[in-house]
């Protein structure tokens, strides 16, 4: 399943790398993750990560493959 | 080895109350109030709604990370007149066993519990979970109980609580907080939401609730924030700083260490609050790109340590400076906290951002890193956080090396950590090929009972430490060997081998250092357990006793309670198998209430406890009690291969279906599931026992006497029980032999001469001397009585009856033997003294037929052949006359049926 995930601010090219396994692109003072999420522990993994690094999540959606 | 202060407070004296159950001391931090910084900010409004915390059970503050949530608790916390018990909660707390053991811990640190409360025995940290996996319900409950019974409330603190995923923990703490009454007041301080049922509190008012929202900074809290960091900005900029930051109390922090060393701090925050990128990303960077090569690579560095003092940080670093580095970093209250002594941690947020940059900056000297710190910490004597960083490091060589060397493989079974441990290793490749590595697979596959590997790894760890000189590390090691040595000879059934590892590590221990097995008591007594489990396999009860008796008292409190309990059941045991079942009982007791204060949710030892209970219910002939036990054991997890309770549990069960009339299903009940180097002779001669005593019942006198052959005197009860059925299968001098040969030498309990009693009383009472089987009789039952041992009574056979329901035997039964199978010749005829009497009994044709040839003492085989049908169909025939005759052997089903003139 693929998921993006929408977090405020523009993100530094260093702590994007925290996320290895997703893309991301910059937009309009955000930043987007995107890309294949394995199952739903990944999910929340990915969640507590965000968290952990102190981002704010404005969004979460899977998204179409 | 060098020295170094630290905040963990080693406490070295394992029977200190203060160390866990693994041996390891607690981490005293992790108890302690968070110390509050200089530039720390009390916002009145949020200590006042937590002042509500006091009037309600549960109190939840809950915030993302760096939103001031543990400061503003622990500054609240700090002014309180009543206790308070802090946890920092850790990532390995989520298993429930260890997370109650520091809760435990922390409210005996506060001093709201004392160390020998609940009733536990005093000094060594009893009534605390002492296995990893989880925790008993009756230890949560006797908790709930003491802080129910409490004047005033304890305020206990979990910090961090968000590391505990586990729904069991939420669970259980709600049941001790339903149970704690007044007593307990819970303060969860948490970055998610708890699993807890919230809106049942919030419906009940019991909850006190601080959000994120109400964390955040107000505009006039931010300028005094910014004021205390000598940063005085006016209202409108303090008030766009809140909503660039959503007045998060770390991104406030960040930007006024940003903006203090830029020449214009107003312009430096406009700038910022313009800029589009993620607030602490962006912020660290900042503050990162302001401090001095040495000290970013410091920071970096130490992002993978949970702690680090001075000397340690210089290991990662390779240099000297970090001291002063440290000093300057905290003084400036950027990045690390102090927790006390000389040791720092990075604030949880920073950390995690400092390591991506890590990452980015030095791809690829994480695992170099994380042994750096694996090697000092060995050095400096820290076990648990060698192993986690070797690992975290791929060398588990060191790993292994480190636990064996501190003889602590004994932790891989038993203790707060075998669960970790086992985690820990279970990564562990082949390429780790060391004789510790090698002990530490073997360690392995012997817990999960992997015999084939278990042994296979032991005899190549074996073969590698013959080649090596004897330095004090393969001493360690082979010492660690002999531990497996003794646990494999324990679970193949191998008596030299274990006494064989026994002698090789009464000399190993004199080349190691006291201090060093002191330490680790759980080896030895781990050793001794399963030495005495060998012997008394083999069947040399004294030896195994002495032994089994030295593993019991152990020292180590909780380190050595799971070898303690299995010592225990093992005595019980002995003390059955010698026929003394009150004693039997009290161990066994005795045994699973250890178990149950330690809050070992499924002990193996308490196990062969309930075992022995079991048997003497069935002893006792109360067996219904004696269905309930043994399922209870059929619940908890069995050693597959291990001899003594699985020859233990045989015994009981095919007993109980001897006495429920199964005598099939009880023969094969105690037919041997585990194969074993040496022969049990009690094991067999049990086993003897009863398949000859179902071969009686059966009416199959012959193959009965046959089956006794090997039963000897060495086995008092069975010999006892085996001149029982010689006697009944017509030769009373087979059976005088048996008693004769029977050494008791004071060591055999009541069952033995209850047995010996009424085996001779039933020999004379055949020969026409009542007198004497009168007095054989009063003898027996005088003994009986004490011990409520009735078994040997109700399954005695038609003789005994008239004996006991004429006086004087009579009064001597009274009150305890029931006598609902006995006959009442000579007394008055009591209706409900046999029940069964008032059913009209109609025997099938057939039924009668093969019930006078029984009486004939014909046994199953002859009847069939006489009356041309399978034995099968015989024992059915017989099976359906016992149930209509409400009896459950031959003798009485010939004797009722003679009664009832059916015959």
């Amino acid at each position: 399943m693929r998921y993006e995930i929408r977090i405020e601010g523009h993100l530094s090219e260093t702590l994007a790398n925290a996320f290895p396994e997703l893309e991301h692109v910059v937009m309009s003072g955000q930043t987007v993750l995107f890309g294949t999420v394995i199952d739903e522990a990944h999910l929340y993994g990915l969640l507590t990560r965000c968290q952990s690094l102190g981002l704010h999540v404005m969004e979460m959606r899977q998204i179409p493959e | 080895m060098r020295s170094v202060s630290t905040p963990y407070g080693r406490a070295r004296a394992p029977t200190d109350a203060g160390t866990d159950p693994s041996g390891d001391p607690y981490l005293r931090t992790r108890f302690a109030l968070p110390s509050r910084p200089a530039t720390f900010l009390r916002r009145q409004r949020l200590v006042s709604h937590l002042d509500q915390a006091l009037s309600t059970p549960l109190t939840l503050v809950n915030g993302s990370a760096g939103a001031g949530k543990t400061l503003l608790t622990a500054d609240w916390a700090a002014g309180l007149r009543l206790p308070v018990a802090w946890l920092t909660v850790e990532a390995g707390d989520h298993r429930p066993g260890v997370f109650w053991a520091y809760v435990f811990e922390s409210l005996r640190v506060c001093g709201a519990r004392a160390a020998d409360a609940a009733g536990a025995r005093a000094a060594d940290a009893a009534g605390a979970p002492a296995d990893s996996s989880g925790v008993g319900r009756s230890l949560l409950a006797s908790l709930a109980a003491e802080l129910n019974a409490r004047d005033g409330p304890v305020v206990l603190v979990l910090d961090e609580y968000d590391r505990v995923a586990v729904p069991e923990v939420a669970e259980q703490l709600e049941f001790v907080l339903r149970h704690s009454g007044q007593g307990l007041r819970l303060v969860l301080v948490t970055r998610t939401e708890p699993l807890l049922p919230l809106h049942r509190f919030r419906a009940a008012d019991e909850l006190t609730e601080i959000r994120g929202a109400e964390l955040s900074f107000t505009p006039e809290e931010a300028g005094a924030l910014l004021r205390l960091h000598g940063l005085h900005l006016p209202e409108p900029a303090a008030s766009a700083l809140v909503d660039r930051t959503r007045g998060w109390a770390a991104g406030l922090r960040l930007s006024a260490l940003a903006a203090r060393e830029s020449t214009d701090p107003e312009r430096y925050l406009k700038e910022f609050e313009a800029d589009h990128s993620t607030v602490a990303d962006f912020l660290l960077a900042e503050v990162l790109k302001g401090r001095t090569e040495e000290t970013q690579d410091l920071l970096l560095r130490v992002s993978v340590l949970d702690r680090f003092c001075p000397d340690l940080a210089d290991a990662l670093t390779l240099r000297a400076d970090a001291e002063r580095l440290l000093a300057g970093l905290h003084r400036e209250n950027a990045f690390i906290e102090r927790l006390g002594h000389s040791w720092y941690r990075l604030h949880p947020l920073f950390r995690e951002i400092l390591r991506a940059h890590l990452r980015e900056r030095l791809p690829g000297a994480e695992a170099e890193l994380h042994l750096r710190a694996a090697r000092w910490l060995r050095r400096s004597g820290f076990l648990p956080e060698t192993l986690a960083h070797g690992a975290a490091g791929g060398d588990f060589d060191l790993a292994a090396g480190a636990l064996v060397d501190d003889l602590a493989i004994g932790q891989l079974f038993t203790g707060l950590h075998s669960d970790a441990l086992a985690q820990l290793f279970a990564g562990m490749g082949p390429e780790a090929g060391s004789p510790a590595s090698d002990l530490v697979r073997a360690a392995g596959a012997l817990a999960r009972c992997d015999l084939d590997h278990g042994l296979d790894r032991l005899r190549r760890a074996r073969e590698q430490l013959s080649e090596t000189d004897d330095s004090p590390g393969p001493v360690a090691a082979r010492l660690s060997c002999t531990l497996l040595e003794a646990l494999a000879a324990r679970l193949t059934g191998c008596t030299p081998r274990a006494e064989q590892a026994a002698a090789t590590a009464e000399e190993l221990r004199r080349d190691l250092p006291d201090h060093l097995l002191d330490e680790h008591p759980e080896l030895t007594a781990l050793l001794m357990t399963h030495v005495g489990s060998a012997r008394l396999w083999e069947g040399r009860f004294d030896d195994a006793r002495a032994v089994l008796r030295r593993a019991a008292g152990a020292p180590g409190g909780s380190a050595t309670v799971l070898p303690r309990v299995e010592s225990m059941g093992h005595l019980a045991l002995l003390d059955y198998l010698n026929g003394w079942l009150g004693r039997a009982e009290r161990r066994a007791l005795a045994a699973v209430a250890e178990a149950e204060r330690a809050g070992l949710p499924r002990p193996p030892g308490a196990g062969l406890g309930r075992l022995v209970l079991a048997a003497v219910a069935v002893d006792r002939q109360e067996l219904g009690l004696a269905r309930v036990l043994l399922e209870e054991t059929a619940r908890l997890p069995a050693r597959e291969h291990d001899p003594v309770p699985t020859a233990g549990r045989a015994m009981t069960v095919s007993r109980l279906l001897l006495d429920d009339g199964e005598t099939d299903a009880a023969a094969e009940a105690v037919e041997p599931t585990v194969s074993t180097a040496v022969a049990s002779p009690w094991a067999e001669s049990q086993a003897a026992v009863v398949r000859s005593a179902a071969c009686l019942t059966d009416g199959r006198p012959d193959e009965a006497v046959r089956l006794l052959q090997g039963v000897g005197g060495d086995q008092p009860v069975c010999a006892v029980e085996a001149a029982g059925i010689q006697v009944a299968a017509g030769r009373p001098r087979a059976a005088a032999e048996l008693l004769d040969a029977v050494r008791s030498e004071g060591r055999t309990g009541p069952a033995v001469s209850v047995g010996a009693a009424l085996v001779r009383a039933r020999v004379a009472q055949e020969s026409g001397d009542t007198i004497t089987a009168r007095r054989l009789v009063a003898r027996a039952l005088l003994d009986a009585r004490r011990e409520r041992l009735r078994r040997p009574f109700l399954q005695a056979g038609g003789w005994i009856e008239p004996l006991l329901a004429a006086a004087p035997l009579h009064e001597l039964a009274e009150g305890w033997l029931p006598s609902g199978r006995r006959q009442t010749h000579g007394e008055p005829v009591q209706p409900v003294a046999d029940p069964a009497l008032l059913v009209p009994v109609e025997l099938s044709g057939r039924e009668r037929d093969v019930l006078q040839r029984l009486a004939r003492m014909m046994s199953a085989e002859e009847i069939a052949a006489d009356l041309y049908v399978s034995v099968n169909t015989v024992k059915t025939h017989l099976k359906s006359a016992y149930r209509k005759l409400a009896v459950n052997r031959r003798s009485d089903a010939v004797r009722r049926a003679r009664d009832l003139g059916l015959l």
